[in-house]
C-alpha cells in the first residue's frame, strides 16, 4: 500500500461523507481528486474484485439492476454503481467506500453500469470478466457524434479487456458487429424468429446497411427498431444463433411479461416483473451476464421474477386514484416502446410528456421527430388528456400537434409541483414520459407529494 | 392542387429528425386543403427528378455518405444539376445541402468530388460546430428569422457568385467565421438547420411551398393557419439565443 493511494482513499471517504452530510448526491467529485492524487487507483481497487460490466445506449440500468437482483439473492458480496455515477469518477467513489482505508476491497464482486463513452477510458483499468452490450441505437447525437462513433467506443474499451466474455445482442447488426475484430469469446442473447410478430421495417432506421460492405440489409423478422434476422446479401454478415434466446412472448402485461427462454438449449418459462418488449431484451442480457459470471441460470431467472421496477422505469408511484407510471424515454427507439406501451392501454388515461435539452438528455431534440408519435396520434381519443412540460415543452407541443393531436388538447405546464398537484386529483391512470433530466425532477416533485425511495431499491 | 415531393435517400439521410420536414410539409398543406404526395427514392431507385415538384435531401452519417456517392456518380448527380438548372425547388440540409456543392475535403486532405450543383465547397474542420442557432433569411427568400439546431464539423464557403440563405444572428452557420448561413441559388434553399427546421419555422415552411406551387400552377397562394403553438415554440428557442 502506497502513501499516494492511501491518502487518496482518505480523502475520497471524507469528500463523499462531506457531500453526503451536505445532501449533495454528487459521487463523481469525490472519485475525480482521488484519481489526481493516485491515477492508478481505480485498477489497484477493480483487481481485487470481480467484475462485470453493462454498456450499450438502452437498457443499461435495467440490465445492471436485474444483474445486481440475481447477485443478491445468491448472497453475494457485491458492489453496484448507481444510476448518474457511471463515469470514471464515480466508479472510483463506489469503489473507494467498498474498500477499507489500506486500500482492500471488503466485496467480492462489482456490477458496473458504465456509459459508452465512459467505457473507452475505464475498461482497462477495471478489466471486467464480464461486458454486457445491451444495443446501439441514435442517442444523444451531439454529445457522442453518429452511432458508428459510439460504436467505436465500445471497441476500444473492450480492446482494454481481451480477457473478459462479451455478451452481445445478436440482434443489433451494430453491436454484434463488435465479434467479428475482437479476440473475445462470445455469449450470444437475443429473441428468436416467430416469438413475437414481426414488425414492419420501421421508417427510421438506425442501421439499414451493413457495417461491412455497406449493402442493405434483409430482414427475416423484425422485433423492435432495427433489431431482429438480419442478413447481408452480399457479404453474408448475419444474425448469430442466439445462445440465450426468447424462443415465445407467452404474454405482455401491464406489469410484467411471461417467456420462453432457451438458455444453451434448455427452455424455461420465465416471469419478468417488467412489461414491455424492451425490457424482454433486457433480461436475455442479465440472463447471460449472470451465467458467464459463473452462477446459475436459476439465480438470473428467480432474479427476473421478483424484479420490480424502479428510479424512473416503468416505476409505479400512488398518485392519483389509479397510480402514476414513469416511463424515462431518451431516444426514438425506447420513445417508440413507450408508445406501443400506451397503445395497449385500454382505458381513458392522461398521460404527461416532458422534454428537457441539458446535457445528459441530448441537447439537440430533432429526434422527437423521428419517433412515431403518431401512434400517440391514433390513440388520442383515449388519452383523457395531454399534458406537456420541460424545458423544452413547446416543443413537443408541436411535435404532438403534428402527431394527430388536437392543439386545444395539449396542456403546457411547466412547474411540476404544480403538475403533480394537477395529476393528484386525477381519477384515471397517469402515465408520465420524461427524458433523463425531467425524470430526476419530476420523480422528486412526485415523492415529494406521494413518497417513495430516493433510490433504486429495487 | 397537389404538391408532389421526392424525398432522396431518406434510407441513409434520415439522421436529425428530417422526417419532421416532410411530416411538417404534407400536414401544412392538408390543413390547407392542398394534396401531398411524397415519394421516396431511396439507394439504387431509378427515377425522373422532372416528375416531382419539390425535391428533400437530409443530412446523414458520415459512413453512409460513401453509400450515397456510389449511387450519385451513377448519373443522379448529372440529373440534380439539370433539375437544379431548371428551377426545380430543392430543400437541402446539412450533409444534403454539402452534398449539392463541388467537394468535400476532409481535415487530413482527402477531397471526395459532389454533385457540382451549387458554387460552393466545404472543407472538414477539427471543431466541430453544435447547437441551437438563429439566422434571418435574405428577403428573396422570404426575410424571416429561423431558429435551428446545427452539428457539423465541416465549414462551407460559398463561390463568389452564389447567395447565402440567410445572415447568421447567434451560433456558425456556414463556417463559423463569415456569418452567412445556407445558400439561395434558383429554387434551391441549402442550410445546416435541422432541429427539424420547417415545424418551428413556419413563414419559411410555407415560402419554400409557395415556390413549389407557384412554379407549378403560375399562381397560388396558401391560406393563414392558426400558427400559436409554432411560433410559441420559435419564440421560445429565438429568446434563449
Ligand atoms: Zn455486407
Amino acid at each position: 500500500m502506497n502513501l499516494r493511494a492511501f491518502l487518496a482513499i482518505l480523502l475520497c471517504k471524507a469528500l463523499r461523507l462531506v457531500s453526503r452530510l451536505l445532501r449533495r448526491g454528487g459521487t463523481a467529485m469525490p472519485g475525480s481528486f482521488a484519481l489526481k492524487i493516485c491515477p492508478d487507483l481505480l485498477r489497484r481497487l477493480a483487481s481485487q474484485v470481480k467484475t462485470i460490466a453493462v454498456t450499450g445506449t438502452n437498457g443499461k440500468t435495467t440490465s445492471a439492476r436485474m444483474i445486481e437482483e440475481a447477485f443478491s439473492g445468491e448472497g453475494l458480496s457485491y458492489l453496484a454503481n448507481r444510476s448518474g455515477a457511471n463515469l470514471a469518477s464515480g466508479i472510483t467513489t463506489e469503489l473507494v467506500m467498498n474498500a477499507t482505508l489500506g486500500g482492500r476491497m471488503k466485496k467480492d464482486y462489482a456490477i458496473i453500469e458504465c456509459d459508452e463513452a465512459a467505457a473507452r477510458s475505464v475498461f482497462s483499468q477495471l478489466r471486467p470478466r464480464v461486458v454486457v452490450v445491451t444495443n446501439l441505437f441514435r442517442d444523444q447525437l451531439d454529445r457522442y457524434g453518429e452511432v458508428t462513433h459510439t460504436l467505436e467506443n465500445i471497441r476500444t474499451a473492450i480492446q482494454g479487456a481481451p480477457d473478459a466474455l462479451l455478451c452481445l445482442n445478436a440482434d443489433c447488426s451494430l453491436t454484434a458487429s463488435l465479434a467479428g475484430d475482437l479476440p473475445n469469446e462470445v455469449i450470444w442473447f437475443g429473441v428468436e424468429k416467430g416469438a413475437v410478430p414481426s414488425r414492419e421495417k420501421p421508417e427510421i432506421s438506425d442501421a439499414t446497411h451493413c457495417i461491412r460492405c455497406k449493402a442493405e440489409y434483409e430482414y427475416d423478422y423484425i422485433s423492435y427498431g432495427h433489431l431482429g434476422g438480419f442478413r447481408c446479401p452480399r457479404c453474408g454478415y448475419a444474425r448469430h444463433a442466439a445462445d440465450i434466446a426468447v424462443t415465445e412472448v407467452v404474454e405482455q402485461r401491464m406489469d410484467g411479461s411471461s417467456i420462453v427462454l432457451s438458455i444453451r438449449g434448455e427452455k424455461q418459462l420465465v416471469e419478468i416483473g417488467l412489461p414491455a418488449m424492451y425490457n424482454i431484451y433486457n433480461a436475455a442480457g442479465a440472463v447471460a451476464g449472470v451465467t458467464a459470471m459463473g452462477l446459475p441460470a436459476s439465480a438470473a431467472i428467480a432474479a427476473l421474477g421478483r424484479f420490480r421496477c424502479g428510479f424512473g422505469r416503468m416505476e409505479t408511484f400512488a398518485l392519483g386514484k389509479k397510480g402514476a407510471r414513469m416511463m424515462l424515454v431518451k431516444n426514438p427507439a425506447g420513445c417508440n416502446q413507450v408508445i406501443e406501451f400506451l397503445q395497449n392501454v385500454k382505458e381513458p388515461s392522461v398521460l404527461a410528456a416532458c422534454l428537457n435539452d441539458r446535457a445528459a438528455d441530448g441537447k439537440d431534440i430533432s429526434w422527437i421527430w423521428d419517433a412515431d408519435y403518431e401512434k400517440l396520434g391514433s390513440i388520442a381519443s383515449r388519452l383523457a388528456r395531454v399534458i406537456v412540460s420541460g424545458d423544452r415543452a413547446e416543443d413537443l407541443r408541436v411535435r404532438l400537434k403534428y402527431a394527430g393531436i388536437p392543439d386545444e388538447r395539449i396542456e403546457l405546464q411547466r412547474d411540476y409541483a404544480a403538475l403533480v398537484d394537477d395529476l393528484a386529483a386525477e381519477e384515471r391512470p397517469i402515465f408520465l414520459m420524461p427524458t433523463y433530466t425531467a425524470m430526476l425532477e419530476l420523480r422528486q416533485a412526485v415523492i415529494h407529494r406521494v413518497g417513495g425511495s430516493e433510490f433504486w431499491e429495487g | 392542387m397537389e404538391l408532389k415531393i421526392c424525398h432522396m435517400y431518406p434510407d441513409v439521410l434520415n439522421l436529425y429528425g428530417d422526417r419532421g420536414n416532410i411530416l411538417c410539409m404534407g400536414r401544412r398543406l392538408a390543413w390547407r386543403g392542398i394534396g401531398c404526395e411524397v415519394t421516396k427514392l431511396p439507394i439504387g431507385s431509378q427515377a425522373r427528378l422532372s416528375d416531382y415538384d419539390l425535391v428533400f435531401i437530409g443530412g446523414g452519417q458520415d459512413f453512409e455518405q460513401q453509400v450515397l456517392l456510389e449511387d450519385l456518380h451513377r448519373g443522379k448527380d448529372r440529373e440534380i444539376r439539370a433539375a437544379v438548372e431548371d428551377g426545380m425547388p430543392f430543400l437541402t440540409i446539412c450533409g444534403g445541402y454539402q452534398m449539392l456543392g463541388a467537394y468535400y475535403e476532409t481535415y487530413d486532405g482527402q477531397r471526395c468530388d459532389f454533385i457540382g450543383a451549387l458554387d460552393l465547397y466545404t472543407v472538414g474542420s477539427r471543431e466541430r460546430m453544435i447547437g441551437n442557432y438563429k439566422f434571418e433569411l435574405a428577403p428573396e427568400s422570404g426575410g424571416s428569422i429561423v431558429v435551428g439546431f446545427e452539428n457539423h464539423s465541416g465549414k462551407t464557403r460559398l463561390g463568389s457568385g452564389l447567395q447565402p440563405l440567410g445572415t447568421v444572428l447567434a451560433g456558425y452557420g456556414n463556417n463559423g467565421e463569415d456569418k452567412t448561413e445556407g445558400a439561395r441559388y434558383k429554387n434551391v434553399f441549402g442550410t445546416y438547420s435541422h432541429g427539424p427546421l420547417l415545424p418551428k419555422n413556419p413563414a419559411f415552411c410555407d415560402f419554400i411551398l409557395l415556390t413549389a406551387l407557384q412554379r407549378k400552377y403560375g399562381a397560388a397562394e396558401l391560406a393563414p393557419l392558426d400558427d400559436a403553438a409554432e411560433i410559441a415554440a420559435h419564440n421560445a428557442m429565438a429568446a434563449r439565443l
